[in-house]
This record gives C-alpha cells, sequence and structure tokens, in this order.
C-alpha cells in the first residue's frame, strides 16, 4: 500500500491505496468522480482523459503513484456548475451539463465553450466518449486557437466515437475554437456540411 | 496487473543501485504508456518498478560544445514536439509530433519508446536512421552504443538487468544535410506497419557524399541497407527490399514488401529533392 495525495479539481484527496490502482481509478473511486469514462482499458478510447499539472493523459494508463502530488482536473472541473452532483443522466449531464439550457454559451460560471458547442451542435450521442472528447479538444483548443477540421480530427485521433461518426464533434470544435478566440457564435448550431469547410 | 513494489529514486546511481538490488524482477518506469499495458495484459509482472520520474536531469534536450544534441532518455514526445531545433535535428520533433496521440504523447518517452524496442515504433526507427548514440549508466559506470548496436531483437536490447538508458544523443549538424522520415500506418494512432528514414550527406558541390537508409517495421529490429550515395529512390527500393529479406509469399508479407518498397523510394526521392541543409 502506498500513500498517494492529489488535488482533483482543487479540492485534496489522499488515500492509502494499492500501487497498482490506475488513475482513472483514483479518480473514479476514491475521488467519487464518475464523470471520466472507463472505457477500453488499454488506452485506445480516449474515454477516460484527464489533465494532469495542465496536460491531458489517458488515466487508465497511469498509476495513481505516478502522479502523486499532482493537480488533476476532470471534467467535473471545467466549469464551477459541474461540480454539483448528477440526480439524473441525461444527454445533458453526459455533456457536463447539468442544467437544461437553451442554446448555450461558455461562460466562465456556465459552461465551458467546448461543451456549450456539445450542447448545441448535438455532439453528444450515447455520451460514453464525451468527456475524454471534450477534455482533448479544450486541451488542444488552447494551445491551437485556429485550426482546420483536419488538425482537430488529428487532434481527437485517440478518441473513439460509435456514435456520431465525429462529424458534429468536429461541428462543435471548430465553433468552439471561435468562441474561444473571442468571435461570436450563433444561437443555432450550423452543421458543416462537407468536411472541405 | 500483478502487485509490485513502487520505488522513486531521485538520482540516476540510487536507480541503478535499486535495480542492482532487486534482480531480475524490478523494472524501469518512465511515462509507462508501452510497460502499463503489458502489465494489464500480465505479459510482465515485475517484482519492484523503479519510477524515473524523480529524476529530473534525465528529461531535457541540451547541445553539446560540438552541435550534438543530448536528448534525456525521460523526454516526452510533447517536450520533444515543443522543442525548437535546428536544421535535420528538427525531424525529431516531427516524427515525435505524429505518434500515437495527443494524451499519449504527454507521457510517453523518447528512452521508453527504444528500451520497448517494438519493431512498430518510431523513435527506434530514426534512432538509427540519423545514427544516434545512446548513453547507458549502469553499476559499471557509464557507456555509450549505436542505436542499431542497442536494439537486439524485436523487444530486447542490450541493456544489462541493472543498467539505464539516459539519453539519445543525435550526431551534430554537419553529419547529414537532409534527413527524411516517411511511414504508414492505417490510422492515424496506429504504430507503423513500415517505416524508412533517409539520410544524406552532401559534398562541397552539392554531389551526394553518403546516403544512409534505414528500413523499421518490417524486420525485429531497423534494418541499414547499403546503398551507393548517388542511388535515386528506384535503386534504393530495390535495394531495401532484397536486404530486409521478405522472402515468404503470404499476402502479410508480401504487403509489407510493397510498402518498404515505396516508403524508401519515397524518402530517397525526397532527399535528393531538397536543396541545402534541412
Amino acid at each position: 500500500m502506498q500513500k498517494v495525495c492529489l488535488t482533483v479539481n482543487g479540492r485534496e484527496v489522499s488515500a492509502e491505496i494499492d500501487e497498482r490502482t490506475l488513475l482513472l481509478e483514483f479518480v473514479r473511486d476514491v475521488a467519487g468522480l464518475t464523470g471520466t469514462h472507463n472505457g477500453c482499458l488499454e488506452a485506445r478510447c480516449g474515454c477516460c482523459v484527464v489533465e494532469v499539472d495542465g496536460d491531458v493523459v489517458k488515466s487508465c494508463n497511469v498509476l495513481a503513484v505516478q502522479v502523486d502530488g499532482a493537480e488533476i482536473t476532470t471534467i467535473e472541473g471545467l466549469a464551477p456548475q459541474r461540480l454539483a452532483p448528477v440526480d439524473q443522466i441525461t444527454t445533458q449531464s453526459l455533456a457536463g451539463v447539468y442544467r437544461p439550457v437553451e442554446a448555450v454559451r461558455g461562460t466562465p460560471e456556465d459552461l465551458h465553450p467546448v461543451q456549450a458547442a456539445f450542447h448545441r451542435c448535438h455532439a453528444v450521442q450515447c455520451g460514453f466518449c464525451t468527456p475524454g472528447m471534450v477534455m482533448v479538444l479544450k486541451d488542444y483548443l488552447e494551445e491551437n486557437p485556429e485550426p482546420t477540421r483536419d488538425d482537430v480530427r488529428r487532434a481527437i485521433a485517440g478518441n473513439l466515437c460509435r456514435c456520431t461518426g465525429y462529424q458534429h464533434i468536429v461541428d462543435a470544435a471548430m465553433e468552439a475554437a471561435a468562441e474561444m478566440r473571442g468571435e461570436r457564435v450563433p444561437d443555432r448550431p450550423t452543421h458543416g456540411s462537407t468536411d472541405g469547410a | 496487473m500483478r502487485p509490485f513494489t513502487w520505488l522513486t529514486p531521485e538520482t540516476t546511481e540510487e536507480a541503478v543501485a535499486l535495480l542492482r538490488a532487486h534482480g531480475e524482477g524490478a523494472r524501469v518506469i518512465a511515462g509507462g504508456q508501452t510497460l502499463l499495458l503489458a502489465m494489464k495484459e500480465r505479459l510482465v509482472g515485475p517484482s519492484h518498478l523503479v519510477s524515473l520520474a524523480r529524476i529530473t536531469d534525465l528529461a531535457g534536450i541540451t547541445t553539446e560544445p560540438d552541435g550534438a544534441l543530448v536528448v534525456g532518455a525521460a523526454t516526452t514526445y510533447a517536450a520533444l514536439t515543443r522543442a525548437e531545433l535546428p536544421g535535420w535535428q528538427r525531424r525529431l520533433s516531427e516524427v515525435a509530433g505524429d505518434l500515437a496521440d495527443r494524451p499519449v504523447r504527454n507521457r510517453g518517452t523518447i528512452g521508453g519508446a527504444l528500451c520497448a524496442a517494438d519493431p512498430r515504433f518510431d523513435m527506434p526507427a530514426f534512432a538509427v536512421g540519423v545514427d544516434a548514440e545512446l548513453r547507458i549508466s549502469g553499476a559499471a559506470g557509464e557507456r555509450a552504443l549505436p542505436a542499431h548496436e542497442f536494439l537486439v531483437d524485436a523487444g530486447r536490447t542490450a541493456l544489462g538487468q541493472d543498467e539505464i538508458l539516459t539519453a539519445v544523443v543525435l550526431p551534430p549538424l554537419p553529419t547529414w544535410d537532409v534527413v527524411v522520415f516517411e511511414k504508414f500506418r492505417h490510422r492515424v494512432f496506429d504504430a507503423a506497419i513500415a517505416s524508412a528514414v533517409c539520410a544524406l550527406r552532401r559534398e562541397d558541390h552539392g554531389v551526394p557524399a553518403s546516403l544512409r537508409i534505414t528500413v523499421a517495421g518490417a524486420t525485429p529490429t531497423p534494418t541499414v541497407v547499403l546503398v551507393d550515395a548517388a542511388a535515386d529512390g528506384a535503386a534504393a527500393a530495390e535495394s531495401a527490399v532484397a536486404a530486409v529479406r521478405l522472402d515468404s509469399s503470404d499476402e502479410a508479407t508480401r504487403y509489407r514488401r510493397e510498402l518498404v518498397h515505396t516508403l524508401v523510394r519515397r524518402v530517397v526521392d525526397r532527399a535528393h529533392a531538397q536543396q541545402g541543409s534541412v
């Protein structure tokens, strides 16, 4: 057993854990934040992506002991309102949107622009891949504010989605990028019809 | 995953001492992106894991007075991607930025890829391709090996049980004028089915003086193909296919042979077409 202390979404969480505990298991079972999903457990699907000291990692392929002392940000930590507990699992809760919202925009109190864009563009279907997608896109768009659709596809190469065919996810990423650059985004979703856009 | 003891040395010497003390069951872990996958499958079950995370001088990039680039073995792909490197050494950043996926690149390390010695990985191919030297620390002291001698077989290296790979040294800029890397994989985040590296040095008047072609993925370790410095893509591709000896006639082998041929032709033609030193 090993004592590990992590700061998860600003909250200090420490526990005596088995050395084999994955960061994913620590986040879900010790910190109790189940927004981070366990998909494949072999670093392929990207559903378990969290930030460790500002860098995204696949938490199923990192031991909790490897990141002892680090700051972890999970999907629940992207905007304050999502620290509230989920009563009912809905499409919105899976996107990290806990209140019913009409044509939401990203604001610091409300939603991260990527989450807002996912909601607007219907980039969530079953929602299982969504936490990982949002975490990777947030990290990517912060570093690359003006991506092309092709860049976005490469950025989420390590995230599998079996529902959407990725089109709406790429739409959402493009809208989120625009919003993060400070541009106005439409109230209604604008679906890019081709990938050449 | 089998149970193990977690050890976090602060210096390389301490890490070597721990490896020596715990013998065969002890393994080094850097980012863990390859090792943890194998441990979860129980393909390996180390009794002790010696983490390199706290040994700060194992990560980072420095340039020697002679221009050689010393890359710490625990430098992540993400750090390599962000590094601003001169001339052909920039290829290292490009190769590191175009493998696996974004989250994996934040954890995976260059040294980890070399020690895993997976034939499909890009870093072993690149290291052999540019004739890099690997620095090793062990109980018996320090030593250095050329990358092609370090990689012994698929999944096997020349590292002793109580030795640690500490750095990958790319030769100084004048060693090559042009380095070109190409690989083929089905999906962006897949490991390469085959890859090829061409390193070209020219004489003063632009005449090719030395051409080093390396093929990886198709053979257990990267294969250096001997060709005439003036060889064009087509001729080099024929030599490469002969050198990797993919003789079997089954479909998978035939496919690899085709890939080797195409990739070598491309890297060599691209290298000859590039003017100046890049």
